[in-house]
């Protein structure tokens, strides 16, 4: 599954950012994806092995392998309870695994491994910052734990501040903070120390538009400037606009994996219809799985998730069907392939309800 | 980055996260500062007992001087209490009534010699109702004489019953003489006197301390409880960092500031109570010994816990049971022998055990030192133990 496309990562300019005037213009610093080989051809910075994880008769993680090669952001992209956390955990010596490899530029990654730690740098989904200092003492305290000191610290303190937008507030202390502010010295913290491995655990989750937005801009260029990320999402969107490379993740194993265009094309050229629908859903679910070219049928609440070859040619028979079967249509959508439409195909249920 | 600077690291964050709780400087500091003085200022006064007593002596004789020379004197040379004479009766009661005298000795005429007869003998004792207790121990000496002399009677009718003739005024004499020379077949010897006398500043201002010190021990070890619930503990050990040395970090967090809590209220009440702790070299090595044994007291009580609340709350019954227990709220030698015992299987009562042998005599450094052993083996054993079980709080 490998692919030779770009990143898709490029942040929006015109998209308002919730980064201050002082931090420097993300979207302008040096590019090198020009200059250098595809990502899958450059040196293997992570490396995951069959991992496995059993919490009694719950396996959470079943064989999960992938690798993250230098300057890519490799998604995980899953529902809520899909394994994406407990892998993350894995991979950055959190959890013990109970068989499997993760490996960081050949160095082997477990819990007792303290010293092989230093190459990571870990994002965890939950904030994870002292409320009653500032920001700048946040930093200062894990860029310490990670060696940093001196002017060296004093410089990448003042550079991460810059980046996160929070140089104006840098003396106040976190809990006078909005939850985007709070968010972002969060992924600050993982970066201090100019990690080898970026690990980003749903860093946007419960973030406002605009902060989300300076985030995402963020690792996009992280991504740009070589460091290797890997990002769990139950987003879509942050997937297809972020990462390199997809994994997609359901029931702790990871289901297809490659560029979002690999895997559209790998389910095939197919359209989505998307019917809100009232009165006898299920019935209508089972008249439209009947009508010949329907491929697949998720059914929701109001809703009928619909996978077609051609969604114009079996509109009209689609809809008859549903109200033939007692529904009620309100409303049609048609809707292009993408992610949502890939992990539909490899799991029968949408990713958005899955993830409530 | 070694270990040991990590580890120091998270003791000046969590340093300075409790200099920023103003929550956690008060009970550190401000309550048993604040404690310590209001428990020596309502029970310092009265327990600092003083009487004043005026006696009158309508009799004259030898064994009246006695009792107002010797026994009654004795007591003021003691300085228990100033006893001054009045002419008559009347001036003794009336200095009671007025307030100018707690309680009042009528040495009846004829005191003496009843006494040396054998007759009867009365004395008055007057006292004022407010001033009971004053009244209570005149009563207390006058009858402890009373005992004396009802001895010397007996001796005198015993001689003139045996002798079976009538015994004259000199024969009296001589067998009352004989009989208050004689010593008394049982003796009480007070041989530690001068030991473990805490004045009630130094008493408050030590015990208070104690007590709080083990909420200040506590609280920097329910950290890690707040470090997990705040994410920052799964982040620390995201990052090159052991365990063991988190563990570390959160005790020798606590240690400073346990230490700093201390040695500003050893400051204070010395200042601002009075409080007379002793030896610097000597206090110092007591709570360094004392801290060591609040922290492994409460590193074993908060390993047992599962959640934050629970640790919490085991902490706090488990000092608050250790103070009382320990003698911190009245000096163990007011309590039942079985208390007494029982508070040299606390740290408190060893503390206070050892600041009163700072006090006792010789007062050098050596004095204390059962008590900082004691405190040392305690913390150590109890910490190490506690360690070890709550290693698996800070457990990824």
């Amino acid at each position: 599954m490998s692919s030779e496309a770009e990143p898709e990562s490029a942040a929006d300019p015109s998209e308002e950012s919730a980064v201050d005037p002082t931090a420097p213009d993300l979207d302008e610093e040096p590019v090198e994806a020009d200059d250098r080989p595809p990502v899958t051809e450059r040196p293997v910075v992570l490396s995951v092995r069959d991992l496995h994880k059993r919490y009694g008769a719950l396996e959470a993680v079943r064989g999960v392998s992938f690798e993250i090669h230098e300057g890519e952001t490799y998604g995980l992209l899953g529902p809520n309870g899909a394994g994406k956390t407990t892998t993350i955990s894995m991979v950055c010596g959190l959890l013990t695994r109970d068989t499997g490899e993760v490996t960081l530029d050949g160095k082997a990654i477990d819990v007792g491994e303290v010293a092989a730690k230093a190459g990571i740098g870990y994002v965890p989904q939950e904030l994870a910052i002292y409320p009653d200092l500032s920001a700048r003492e946040n930093l200062v305290f894990f860029g310490r734990l990670y060696g940093l000191g001196g002017s060296q610290l004093k410089d990448r303190v003042r550079e991460v501040l810059a980046l996160i937008g929070l140089t104006e507030r840098a003396g106040d202390r976190i809990e006078t903070f909005s939850g985007g502010m709070q968010r972002r010295l969060n992924i600050g913290i993982g970066l201090l120390h100019r990690p080898r491995l970026l690990l980003l655990d749903e860093p946007t989750v419960g973030v406002d538009p605009q902060s989300r937005n300076a985030i995402l801009e963020s690792v996009a260029a992280l991504g740009r400037q070589g460091m290797a990320i890997l990002y769990t999402t139950h987003y879509l969107e942050e997937a297809e606009r972020l990462c390199d490379r997809v994994g997609i993740i359901d029931g702790g194993e990871i289901r297809a994996e490659g560029t979002t265009r690999d895997l559209v094309a790998s389910i095939g050229e197919r359209d989505r219809v998307r019917l809100s629908v009232s009165g006898n859903v299920a019935a209508a679910a089972a008249a439209v799985r009947a009508v010949d070219g329907v491929q697949e049928v998720g059914e929701h609440s109001d809703q009928l998730e619909i996978l077609v070859a051609n969604a114009r040619g079996l509109l009209t028979r689609i809809l008859s069907a549903a109200e033939g079967a007692g529904a009620v249509v309100r409303g049609v959508d048609v809707i292009e392939p993408d992610l949502e439409a890939v992990f539909l195909h490899l799991t029968g249920r949408a990713l958005r309800d899955s993830a409530e | 980055m070694s270990a040991l600077r990590i580890a120091l690291l998270i003791a000046a964050k969590d340093l300075r996260q409790r200099f920023r709780d103003r929550s956690a400087l008060i009970f550190a500091i401000v309550a048993p500062l604040g404690l310590a003085l209001i428990f020596s200022r309502l029970i310092g006064p009265s327990a600092a007992f003083h009487a004043t007593w005026v006696v009158t002596d309508l009799d004259g004789g030898e064994l009246a001087m006695v009792l107002r020379n010797d026994v009654l004197g004795g007591v003021a040379r003691a300085g228990v209490a100033d006893v001054t004479d009045a002419p008559t009766e009347e001036a003794a009661r009336a200095a009671v009534a007025n307030g100018d005298a707690d309680s009042a000795f009528i040495i009846p005429q004829g005191f003496t010699s009843a006494s040396e007869s054998g007759r009867p003998v009365t004395r008055e004792i007057g006292g004022s109702r407010p001033r009971g207790l004053a009244t209570d121990v005149a009563r207390a000496v006058a009858a402890r004489f009373g005992e004396g002399v009802v001895g010397i009677q007996l001796a005198v009718a015993t001689v003139g019953e045996l002798s079976g003739a009538p015994l004259s005024a000199a024969d009296h004499q001589r067998i009352a003489q004989a009989a208050a020379a004689a010593p008394p077949p049982v003796a009480v010897v007070e041989v530690t006197t001068d030991l473990r006398a805490l004045d009630l500043a130094t008493f408050f201002s030590a015990s208070m301390a104690i007590l709080f010190l083990f909420f200040s021990a506590q609280a920097g070890l329910l950290s890690v409880f707040a470090e997990r619930r705040q994410g920052t503990l799964r982040r620390i050990l995201a990052a090159p960092v052991g365990p063991g040395t988190i563990l570390v970090g959160k005790l020798l967090g606590a240690f400073a500031m346990s230490l700093v809590a201390m040695t500003t209220l050893v400051i204070a009440t010395t200042v601002l109570i009075g409080a007379s702790w002793g030896p610097p070299a000597g206090v110092a090595a007591l709570l360094f010994a004392a801290i060591v044994a609040a922290l492994g007291v409460s590193a074993l009580v908060i390993s047992f816990a599962k959640s934050e609340a629970a640790a919490g709350n085991a902490t706090a019954a488990v000092g608050i049971t250790l103070a009382i227990v320990g003698g911190t709220f009245a000096p163990s030698a007011q309590a039942p022998e079985a208390f007494a015992t029982l508070s040299l299987f606390t740290p408190h009562g060893w503390f206070l055990r050892g600041l009163g042998d700072l006090h006792g005599a010789g007062g050098g450094i050596a004095t204390a030192a059962p008590a900082v052993v004691v405190l040392l083996v305690m913390g150590l054993v109890t910490g190490a133990i506690g360690v070890l079980r709550a290693r698996r709080l800070v457990a990824p």
